[in-house]
């Protein structure tokens, strides 16, 4: 186990660390907010992958049509919880057209692009519209309206959403995977290493967007806004922000951060459709290390994770989901008795 | 359920009193979902051009999808077998799913007739027929290559799944036999992102040959991570990877790599004098013309295989007894061992009571990857 | 000693004097139905399903043990019915031993390891436990899949059927009756296990363990010991799916599996023993259903069925929440508790301390926040028969002080001694095993238990019988013992004919009452209220005033946090005044009512 081994091992298991770190992040992004444990995050990144890739073949992704009908899904529910509410038809209508209409206008773009075989970055930018168009919609169909539920059931529903986006995926997208082309295709050697220039943009990526959220959350009022909803959902209300608001804008940008992964891991391996489950797992022991609520921390574990399963796959390459999933309960258990402890939900 | 059970009753006594077609019933477990769903949904797409009638009988299909899980498998083929008591069953695509059928399908004694390269305990198989070759025909068939071309050491990277354990146990009985010695065996599971660690252990051996055990779109990661290191020697992979989804996921790293095959896949290629020929080139016709150019794959193979042996034992069956008696299965499984030497798209199929195998160690086919498409190495 | 005169009961249910027909002979239905389906001419295959549901719903009645009941969410059930199977397949196929024995082995094996990850993990609490529960499962089935000896992920193949003498038990309606025998005697098992003192307890857990430690129940302990017995069932699960199946490999073993005995476990209505084996049932034949409708609507493909699965998990979880059977149980009439217990014998007292004596001694506490001081040296003592009052502002500190005194939180320094022994830095368990009895600010109670049950909770330490013996049924002597005891403390603060309400069901002044008769089921010397009067109306809180001196005169000695000064000046005798966590004054009622320093600090100086 010489040097340049080890290095290449441990730039490795850093490039995969990024792509856990940004879907730890979303996890941690996604809880901090709404107490959901979103497990789904990985299907996001499948999706945006094999979007683009069956953009890349001249075809329109089957996502498009998806995102159709679950935005009309949305909408009807929007239409008949408005018009319970508030009594009348126009704002029950006007709501449903706001949920409906954005997903329809990106639908509408794909459909035509689809065929007419575009530049890459083009296609990429759709890809980047239409998984982020999911997130909101994704809330509303399946928990807005369980937003003062425990935890357990949240997390619960977050399985059921797994299992429906998987078979989607598998029927949309069929059951072989695809790889796609890279954003920057070239090598450059440091020493023993072989950089290549998707590498660099998935670490450039990750750091970006990590720091941007930091930013968002801590200095910006609309971060703050949605701390509060996690903190104290009524007390927020109280203060004029919308719960629903938060939690489709949370969900919006956790989809933003998966098509974005899915954009950056398409080029370095075959993704199937059901690829997001096992990364969206790591991504979240990463979250789990970081105590759901630290961006610092699960940019710190998920290249923990990513280092610890590259340097496991060298050392005894059957047993190193064993070695990821196993380290989880120390952390874990470190993790618990720091935070004292807090009676439960009931 | 009562009412499709009061229904089912009057279908039967209609039926009873005297109607035209008697039924074959065929139940069909294929992984269509999980992650051998690569080889199942060509076979079913296979299954599904099928004609209406097989030697003068009704086909009725009962197509349930086993999930590549062993457990949902062996509940299917319970289904099948008492509920639709079907006349043959044929599956699954995935070889830990298909053995543990087996049991099942030998206590209702009903055939079966497997798509994959599933092998038993000896003595356990009086009702298992395999479609496939076998892995050590394949081996042998990717073995002799190797020794032409002088390669002394092999590094083994493949799936941790009964693919994967059945591949390197054939590669180290038949490279003993020629003097191949396997210097490194690294394993990766089908859902992996990467294998920079396993390859960088092969690598470092500096073995004359690396041998890459995966299927579908699954071989692609594997095989640009080989090269991606910079690998010099020679890149092998498995029949399950000769399609064109190999070239589609790796890109310009496939080039140059041998990939042994059944002759199916390459049909136009073969010389007039191959016995399959003909049968593989009808079946390319047919499977294209219905799903596409360049959608033929090994398992696609397997399903037309199903329906040309069918139709060569069926009617030797009829002539004992009917669709949906046990006499009749009993009659199946015995036309399948006496019917003799039939030619099918993979090759030529010889099933006898002792070797339910049935292929001649001359039917791999060694492929090479050239300019992105199969060529057949001489 | 005479009873109060009790308070009117805001809506007492008229209560029917023998136990409705249908509860009582309901269940021995559901028992004849079960045990006379395999006689019945149905097809074989729907035998075959009855036994997977059965052997599914182990596992799930686990489940309701511990998740349902003990608020404990465990995706991990599958990976213990895998170490059952794993043990049973690998040691009848390599060694030959019987399916008999390994059953044994696996239970052993089984719960050890579950004791051990147990003990570990069950001190996380909030949302880590379920995680670690996905995290071990995730890695106990990567193990399962990795390791040679048990056959990698194609498993082990060839495990035998289960046989007697010989006699093989086949798939079919013989090995029925095993399942099912299994299924019942664990339904009966955890029946028994929930009406009983441990049942108490585990059902105590799940509102969070501050009120059960105070009445002394060890919650640790009852936490590892309704997971291991979860994992016993999983286990025995595991060992009858192996000889049904005939084959072992890690699918059925993973997160999906167990994922789905939770959802089971929720849809079926995780707090009911009976909703196991709804859930187990219903999923199954949905699964099974979808299978074959959806290829005959929709065409064959097979990921419909994830779809639907995963869209009717969302809509349950969104639309019936508590279950299916919680559906049907709220529409039975209501479970009657059989009153057997009139001639049992007393539970041994404790022995009260001489009239005057000092009964506790609190020595310059302090409690510190980081640089907030909480509770600022503060002193005082209890004499055997007195009614100390404390009162203050609010913030002064003094539910901080109740709470140092009886060891839910830890003192940064001083000393408190109860009848001379120390017992600063005690856990309130150990503080409640001495005779210190508590109420709470916020009533803390288990509110589908009855009245009578949450009050026999405070007798908990006064009793031995422990979980094996309530499964048994050999705890019925002490359980009458207790249940006595509950019934007199009940009938002392004048709560006689509300024995069996649902404690959700009371008003506010009789659920500070149910604390109270809590508190008194452990025979306790020191007797703490914490606000007792808060929201009570001014009859409630005579009646509570004339309990409480009813109480001193047999010669307990208590220590009253209250905000309601009618209340205090009339009962205390001696009253501690706060402020600011610092001991303003102290006097009799009188001294307090004149002093101008706690004038000062109620309602502020004059100018």
């Amino acid at each position: 186990m010489d040097l340049s081994i080890t290095s290449i091992l441990t730039l490795d298991g850093l490039t995969n660390g990024a792509i856990y770190a940004l879907l730890g992040v979303g996890i941690v992004l996604v809880f901090t907010v709404t107490r959901v444990i979103f497990i789904p995050q990985g299907e996001f990144v499948a999706y945006g992958a094999l979007t683009l890739a069956i953009f890349q073949t001249g075809k329109v992704p089957g996502t498009v049509w998806l995102l159709l009908i679950l935005a009309a899904v949305a909408a009807l529910m929007e239409l008949v919880t408005t018009w319970r509410h508030r009594g009348s038809a126009l704002p029950a209508v006007m709501a449903a057209l706001r949920t409906f209409v954005p997903a329809a206008v990106v639908c509408a773009v794909s459909a035509w692009a689809g065929p007419r075989n575009l530049a890459l970055p083009i296609q990429a930018l759709l890809t980047v519209c239409i998984v982020t168009a999911f997130g909101p919609l994704v809330y509303r169909v399946a928990y807005q309206s369980l937003a003062g539920a425990s935890s357990l059931v949240l997390l619960i529903v977050s399985v059921g959403v797994h299992f429906a986006m998987t078979g989607l995926g598998l029927l949309f997208f069929g059951a072989e995977g695809f790889r796609n082309p890279p954003f920057w295709d070239t090598r450059f050697a440091l020493g023993p290493l072989a950089l290549s220039g998707q590498t660099l943009i998935i670490f450039a990526a990750s750091a970006a967007l990590i720091v941007l959220l930091w930013l968002f959350f801590e200095r910006s009022l609309y971060g703050k806004a949605l701390r509060a909803t996690a903190v104290n959902r009524l007390g927020a209300r109280l203060m004029g922000i919308s719960t629903h608001a938060a939690g489709q804008l949370t969900f919006a940008m956790a989809a933003l951060i998966g098509a974005l992964s899915g954009l950056l891991i398409g080029p370095t391996t075959t993704v199937f459709y059901d690829s997001g489950f096992l990364i969206g797992l790591k991504g979240f022991v990463a979250g789990v290390i970081a105590g759901l609520s630290s961006y610092p921390g699960a940019l710190l574990g998920a290249l923990a994770v990513g280092v610890i399963e590259s340097f496991g796959s060298f050392w005894a390459s059957a047993f190193k989901e064993v070695i990821v999933f196993t380290i989880v309960l120390p952390v874990l258990l470190w993790r618990s008795l720091r935070s004292g402890h807090s009676n439960e939900e009931h | 359920m009562k009412f499709t059970k009061i229904a089912l009753a009057a279908a039967f006594t209609l039926a009873a009193l005297g109607s035209a077609h008697a039924e074959l019933t065929i139940g069909v477990v294929q992984p269509l979902t999980g992650p051998a769903s690569g080889l199942g949904i060509p076979v079913k797409n296979g299954i599904m051009i099928w004609p209406k009638t097989i030697a003068g009988e009704t086909v009725k299909l009962v197509v349930l999808d086993d999930a590549t899980d062993p457990t949902t498998g062996v509940k299917d083929a319970q289904r099948l077998v008492t509920e639709d008591k079907v006349d043959v069953v044929v599956g699954s695509s995935a070889t830990p799913v298909a053995i543990p059928m087996a049991d099942v399908t030998a206590e209702a004694g009903t055939p079966q007739l497997a798509t994959s390269p599933a092998g038993l305990p000896p003595g356990k198989d009086k009702w298992f027929f395999r479609l496939p070759q076998s892995n050590d025909v394949m081996a042998f068939a990717m073995v002799k290559h190797m020794k032409a071309q002088g390669v002394k050491t092999v590094g083994f990277l493949g799936y941790t799944d009964a693919y994967g354990e059945l591949w390197l146990k054939a590669l180290t009985a038949e490279g003993e036999k020629n003097g191949i010695k396997i210097v490194g065996t690294e394993r990766f599971a089908r859902a992996d992102t990467s294998v920079t660690g396993q390859v960088l252990k092969l690598t470092s051996a500096n073995p004359d040959a690396i041998l890459i055990v995966a299927s579908g779109s699954g071989a692609g990661m594997p095989q640009k991570a080989v090269m991606e290191r910079g690998y010099k020697g020679k890149v092998y992979q498995t029949h399950a990877a000769a399609t064109q989804d190999l070239m589609r996921t790796a890109g310009k790293d496939a080039e140059g790599t041998f990939v042994v095959s059944g002759p199916a896949t390459v049909a136009e290629q073969l010389p007039d004098s191959h016995p399959s020929k003909k049968m593989a080139v009808a079946f390319v016709t047919n499977y294209e013309k219905a799903y596409g150019p360049g959608s033929r794959n090994q398992f696609a193979g397997h399903s037309a295989d199903v329906l040309t042996v069918l139709e060569k034992a069926v009617p030797l069956a009829l002539k004992k007894a009917k669709p949906g008696t046990p006499e009749f299965r009993s009659a199946l499984r015995d036309a399948f061992e006496t019917m003799g030497r039939t030619v099918i798209s993979h090759g030529v199929l010889e099933w006898t009571p002792q070797n339910h195998w049935g292929y001649t160690n001359e039917t791999g086919v060694m492929l090479k990857v050239v300019n992105g498409a199969f060529k057949v190495e001489q | 000693m005479d009873a109060v005169q009790p308070v009117a009961p805001s809506s007492p249910a008229a209560v029917p004097e023998r136990p409705s027909a249908l509860r009582r002979w309901g269940p021995l239905a559901l028992v004849a139905l079960i045990v006379a389906l395999p006689l019945l001419p149905l097809p074989n295959f729907w035998i075959l399903q009855l036994n997977y549901i059965g052997i599914y719903a182990l596992p799930v009645l686990g489940l309701v043990l511990l998740t349902g009941v003990g608020g404990l969410t465990s995706f991990g059930q599958a990976a213990f019915v895998g170490i059952g199977a794993y043990t049973t397949a690998y040691l009848t196929v390599n060694l030959g031993l019987s399916p008999w024995l390994t059953l044994f082995i696996g239970l052993t094996l089984t719960g050890v390891s579950a004791a051990i990850i147990g003990a570990i993990t069950l001190r996380m609490s909030g949302h880590y436990l379920p995680l670690a529960t996905i995290a071990w499962a995730l890695s106990l089935y990567y193990l399962m899949g990795n390791l040679d000896a048990l056959g990698k992920y194609d498993g082990i193949l060839g495990v035998k059927g289960l046989s007697v003498f010989g006699f093989e038990l086949g798939q079919q309606r013989v090995f029925y009756v095993v399942v099912w025998a299994f299924v019942l005697l664990g339904a009966l098992a955890l029946l028994r296990l929930l009406d009983s003192r441990s049942g108490r307890a585990i059902r105590a857990l799940a509102g969070g363990s501050q009120m059960a430690e105070a009445m002394g129940v060890n919650t640790l302990r009852h936490k590892v010991g309704i997971f291991v017995l979860a994992a016993l069932l999983a286990s025995v699960s595991g060992w009858l799916f192996a000889h049904f199946q005939r084959t072992v490999n890690p699918s059925p073993f993973g997160i999906r599996m167990g994922i789905e005995y939770l959802f089971m476990a929720v849809l079926g209505g995780a707090a009911h023993v009976w909703g196991a084996v709804a859930g187990a049932g219903i999923v199954k034949l949905l699964e099974d259903q979808l299978q074959v409708l959806l290829p005959k609507l929709i065409g064959t493909s097979g990921s419909y069925e994830l779809i639907v699965f995963g869209i009717l998990i969302v809509l349950v979880l969104k639309y019936l929440p508590d279950g299916v059977w919680s559906f049907i149980d709220r529409r039975l009439p209501r479970r009657q508790r059989v009153v057997d217990w009139h001639g049992a014998a007393h539970l041994p007292a404790r022995s009260k301390p001489a009239a005057g004596q000092v009964v506790l001694e609190v020595q310059a506490i302090r409690k510190t926040f980081g640089g907030l001081v909480a509770v600022n040296d503060i002193s005082f003592r209890i004499r055997a028969g007195q009614i100390v009052g404390l009162i203050g502002p609010n913030g002064a500190g003094k539910s901080t002080t109740f709470n140092l005194i009886t060891g839910v939180l830890g003192m940064t320094s001083g000393a408190v001694q109860f009848r001379g022994e120390a017992i600063g830095g005690l856990s309130s368990r150990r503080i409640a095993e001495r005779g210190v009895s508590r109420t709470f600010q916020h009533v803390k109670m288990v509110p589908d238990m009855t009245v009578l049950e949450n009050v026999a909770l405070g007798g908990h330490l006064r009793g031995r019988k422990g979980a094996i013996a309530a499964m048994l049924r050999i705890d019925r002597t002490e359980e009458r013992q207790l249940l006595r005891e509950a019934e007199r403390q009940l009938q002392r603060v004048g709560m006689g004919d509300l024995l069996h309400e649902q404690a959700g069901n009371l008003a506010m002044g009789q659920q500070r009452l149910l604390e109270i008769a809590r508190a008194l089921c452990a025979d306790p010397a020191l007797l703490l209220l914490d606000e007792p009067a808060a929201g009570l109306r001014h009859k409630e809180k005579q009646a509570l005033a004339d309990v409480l001196r009813s109480l001193t005169a047999e010669g307990m000695s208590i220590l009253l946090v209250e905000h309601d000064m009618g209340l205090v000046m009339d009962i205390c005798d001696h009253i501690v005044v706060m402020e600011f966590g610092t001991h303003l004054m102290e006097g009799t009622p009188a001294e307090v009512q004149q002093s101008p320093k706690v004038r000062a600090a109620y309602l502020g100086t004059e100018h």
